[in-house]
């Protein structure tokens, strides 16, 4: 089965081999760089330390580096959100020597298919540099395009995202890389099959080892394996422009009523899009995080959260989603700013709201209820609320307070109360 | 389909009924139903191509165009290997074919331990847990006031890590035990300011465990020394810390005061890799000086499936809190005055700090640390007193049986794993015992271990010995030897109490433990209520037939090192 998987991810990233070893992402991006730095080091270039990050990059990626020991160097995006292809070119230009690699996200983590992605690529191997595709939008790629294709040297695979392992509510996670045939010899190998015969892994010149498992968590590949094999290959392929057509589908029905960050070249977005809520700070006062709690009073899940631009909404809604839930959760954003609009206009107070009071629980309802609006607007804000409420447990969290007070088990909790 | 006649007479005597409509049976139509791809991608065709129309395109196709820059659309069609693949499986298919793959694997009985042993996962974690997407399909619990279920799970991980390891503060889990050694090496250097650029690494831990540190220091910049714990140079300024096994690889339990006092001493600290289940029998690090503890939580309940996924630990002091990777559960207040469970200091954390980050972790192992400390709530400490005891008494057993045959036991006290010194060499050991589906470790020329567990039973150590006689049967058994066999307390049995918290003493029967497991799921908002549109998180359908297999035994039972 690890044979098959790895000729399938092989196939579908456009690369040589894939190493099943890393157990996480952030955990691949360090095997892919170990990698790259070994590489490097084989041919002599021990001075090649430098590592391009932009700075949408998701955290992971230079923190990874750092683990490497590469010098990271920041470089921006433009006003479209892309790459700032004259800094890229720059930073590459100032760095050739020392260029090490380059870490990208493709689409951007902006949700865009960058047109110069190629021009970015070669720049980096024009200098002398890897080049590192961070594989957490392959949603978006799958049957479509390959990392190898368009030019990385090594991606990671997040199996915990493109390819179904369930997100556990932290882990587990998979990282399996993608790799091109003169980092091979490079790829992470395992005592164990020295001090018990098991099967060899990684490449004759291994920079090391990076699980405590030769194939990582490995219980967990067989789940990508079936989603794979039982997709096809045309299946995979219309799951990717499903993802795409589903977030270019709520971009279209939220547009009107918040504003749409970035935008490819032809006015669509990748498989996923931002939402700018920091106008809405001027206007009415509201913090993104209040739209993120409201939204649990309608029974789900914000999206992401002031990443990668502060005071913004990242929305993914993937292909799994049938019209009928992605027009409920439309349906919810956008009655959301119907309730916006209330304090803009004076009609509901700057202070005391629907959504600076979010989340709702039972317990408020049950007892004294002392607020400008109603407990029906409060805890049933929609019809299909009412017929299948999820009620969060809490009242918003005080971050500070627990960070300044840090207990972090039962016993340290009894000391306190005793206390 | 082909309809071959509808013959439609416009009259109305009983036989024209007889035979208005007739086709013939297509065989693409007796084909499997039960496709998967329509399950997973859920909008039909026709509402994808009226979703299309709305975004203001005519058709999906041409949205795709407009979108995909034309310089890097692949030329050809996805190839996945082989036709079947390429074609794709019916969910049926699937699971007929992988099971008969999976059906290859030999699962040996193991006794190889190195940190990897088996265990019982009770059915009621399997069916509720593992098993359930109201408790798999959540995110990370970032969004606190629906997330108190895993969060309280969590705690009661951590709290049970601390109590075990006698260390105030524990992380909700890291990626393995190698990988949480490889944190708290890290840590010992940032504790000294990346001014000491060594580490000690006893030899005798786990060889993983090693390699993977020595991986990590050459990306660091720093360089690990292996040798013998006892007679390293504690005087070098230039060391940072000194990492022990506790109970040693070869399983033997060794007195580290001595290391403790002369590594304080000579300004490094110590860090204590350690086995969950040995802790409830031995004195924990916590008492014994160390400044960091690790391990794994994989023998509480969590398959051993060839690796992974297990949930790794890391407990450290208060001291530092703020250099402690991964992510951290803490108890803080909600609006309304109540106690509210949420992830502390995520200021140490990769997406706040970046390359300044305490670790570049992000996705650990929740639902594993998860199902490991419901393990510990549904034995409560009795119960994995019990379990630790039968593992040990068995092993006990198993020398004494070995030792009448010839071979030579260990010197030192041990928990579980028995190194035996093999009068024909260990390769011959090695070979009678994969004759018998066996697998022990061979740890030099000379020498094996077999370590013992939760599952081991007295006709297994009556199967070890025949394997270790060549195959034939002895004149004893366990149950013969067992009234010899005696077990002493020693300098290293365990005094103090463990999981006395409530939580680990209430839930002991079946009905209490899943209402237990229940009433948690219920405050977790997860992929089973509505979308979690996270972007960059890609929260897809994690089909039922995708999750089937990883409970199979051929798949879930296999020891990673087994050859």
């Amino acid at each position: 089965m690890f044979r098959d998987l790895t000729k399938q991810l092989a196939n579908i990233t456009g690369f040589d081999d894939v190493s099943l070893q890393p157990n996480s992402g952030a955990s691949g991006e360090y095997a892919g760089l170990m990698a790259i730095r070994a590489y490097h080091q084989s041919r002599g270039d021990h001075h090649r330390d430098v590592c391009i990050i932009p700075v949408s990059a998701h955290g992971t990626n230079p923190a990874s580096a750092a683990m490497c020991g590469m010098k990271i160097v920041v470089i921006g995006t433009d006003e479209a959100g892309n790459v700032n292809m004259d800094e890229l070119k720059a930073a590459a230009e100032k760095h050739s020597a020392n260029l090490a690699a380059l870490m990208i996200t493709y689409p951007s983590t902006h949700g865009v298919y960058e047109d110069g992605i190629r021009e970015i690529c070669d720049t980096i191997h024009a200098h002398g540099g890897q080049v590192y595709m961070d594989g957490a939008n392959m949603n978006a790629q799958v049957g479509l395009t390959s990392p190898g294709f368009i030019g990385a040297d090594v991606c990671h695979l997040n199996l915990h995202k493109t390819f179904c392992i369930p997100h556990g509510g932290g882990g587990p996670g998979m990282g399996p890389i993608g790799i091109k045939a003169h980092l091979m010899p490079f790829m992470p190998n395992h005592p164990s099959e020295k001090d018990f015969g098991a099967l060899p892994v990684g490449g004759d010149k291994p920079f090391g080892t990076v699980s405590a498992a030769p194939y990582g968590s490995a219980l967990i590949l067989p789940i990508s394996y079936a989603y794979i094999s039982m997709m096809g290959a045309e299946g995979l392929k219309v799951a990717s422009e499903r993802a795409i057509l589903n977030a270019n589908y709520m971009a279209k029905r939220l547009e009107n009523h918040y504003p749409v960050l970035f935008k490819g070249k032809n006015g669509t977005c990748a498989h996923e899009f931002i939402l700018d809520m920091r106008p809405l700070k001027d206007t009415a006062g509201v913090e993104v995080e209040d739209i993120a709690k409201r939204l649990m009073d309608y029974g789900y899940h914000s999206p992401t959260m002031s990443w990668p631009v502060s005071g913004t909404l990242m929305i993914e809604p993937t292909e799994s989603e049938s019209k009928q839930e992605l027009d409920r959760f439309c349906n919810a954003m956008i009655a959301i700013r119907k309730e916006i609009a209330d304090i803009e206009s004076g009609a509901a107070d700057k202070e005391n709201n629907l959504l600076t009071r979010a989340p709702h629980t039972a317990a408020s309802i049950a007892g004294e209820w002392d607020r400008p609006y109603s407990k029906q607007d409060a805890v049933f804000p929609a019809d299909w609320v009412s017929q299948s409420k999820f009620w969060p447990t809490n009242a918003r969290v005080d971050n500070v307070y627990g960070d300044r007070n840090l207990v972090t088990t039962h016993a340290a909790i009894e000391e306190v109360e005793s206390a | 389909m082909k309809v071959v006649s509808a013959a439609l007479k416009n009259n109305n005597t009983s036989q024209s009924f007889n035979k208005i409509f007739s086709r013939q049976i297509s065989v693409e139509s007796l084909g499997p139903l039960d496709t998967f791809e329509r399950r997973h991608n859920s909008a039909s065709k026709e509402e994808a191509e009226e979703m299309a129309r709305f975004v203001g395109f005519k058709s999906v196709r041409e949205l795709i165009d407009a979108t995909v820059p034309d310089n890097i659309k692949a030329p050809q069609a996805l190839n996945l290997g082989s036709e079947e693949y390429n074609r794709g499986y019916s969910e049926t298919e699937f699971l007929d074919m992988f099971k008969k793959m999976a059906g290859k694997n030999k699962v040996f009985k193991n006794y190889l331990g190195t940190g990897y042993h088996g265990t019982h996962v009770p059915q009621v974690i399997l069916r509720n847990i593992l098993e359930n997407p109201g408790w798999y399909t959540q995110y990370t619990p970032y969004q606190a006031e629906i997330s108190q279920g895993r969060l309280e799970s969590l705690l009661n991980f951590q709290t049970m890590i601390s109590d075990l390891t006698k260390m105030p503060l524990s992380n909700s889990s890291l990626l393995d035990e190698g990988t949480a050694a490889a944190e708290a090496m890290t840590m010992c250097s940032a504790i000294a300011r990346g001014k000491k650029p060594k580490f000690y690494v006893s030899n005798k831990c786990h060889p993983q465990t090693i390699e993977i540190c020595r991986t990590r220091a050459d990306g660091l910049g720093l360089e690990i020394v292996v040798g013998d714990e006892a007679t390293f140079d504690y005087n070098d300024k230039q060391v940072c810390g000194v990492m022990v096994q506790y109970p040693a690889t070869d399983g033997s339990v060794l007195d580290y005061s001595d290391v403790v006092e002369k590594a304080h001493k000579g300004g490094m600290k110590v860090v204590a890799a350690c086995d969950i289940l040995a802790l409830t029998q031995l004195k924990p690090p916590g008492e014994w000086g160390a400044d960091m503890v690790v391990g794994s939580a994989q023998r509480f309940g969590v398959p051993l499936g060839y690796g992974g996924p297990h949930a790794g630990f890391l407990a450290t002091t208060e001291e530092y809190k703020r250099l402690m990777p991964g992510r951290i559960i803490g108890i803080s207040v909600d609006a309304d005055g109540n106690p509210c469970l949420r992830m502390a200091m995520q200021t140490r954390e990769q997406h706040i700090r970046r390359d300044k980050a305490t670790s570049n972790i992000c996705t650990a192992q929740a639902l594993l640390a998860n199902m490991a400390a419901m393990y510990a709530i549904y034995h409560g400490p009795k119960g994995l007193d019990d379990i630790a005891k039968k593992a040990h008494g068995l092993a006990k057993i198993f020398e004494a049986g070995a030792t009448k045959m010839g071979f030579q036991g260990p010197a030192n006290p041990y928990f579980d794993t028995v190194t035996l010194k093999c009068p024909s060499g260990a390769d011959a050991v090695v070979a009678s015992c994969a004759k018998a589906e066996i697998n022990v470790r061979k740890l030099d020329n000379d020498h094996v271990a077999v370590a013992f567990d939760e599952t081991t039973t007295l006709e297994d150590v009556d199967d070890l010995f025949k394997a270790f006689n060549g195959g034939k049967s002895t004149d004893f058994s366990a149950s013969s030897l067992a009234p010899s066999v005696n077990v002493e307390e020693t300098k290293f049995t365990r005094k103090s109490k463990y999981l006395t918290h409530p939580v680990f003493n209430v839930y002991h029967s079946e009905h209490e433990m899943v209402r237990y497991i229940a009433r948690l799921e219920q405050k977790d908002l997860s992929l089973v209520h509505s979308m979690i549109a996270l972007g960059s998180c890609t929260m897809k359908l994690n089909a039922t037939t995708e999750m089937a297999p990883i409970t199979w035994p051929e798949l879930a039972n296999i020891h990673p090192f087994a050859p």
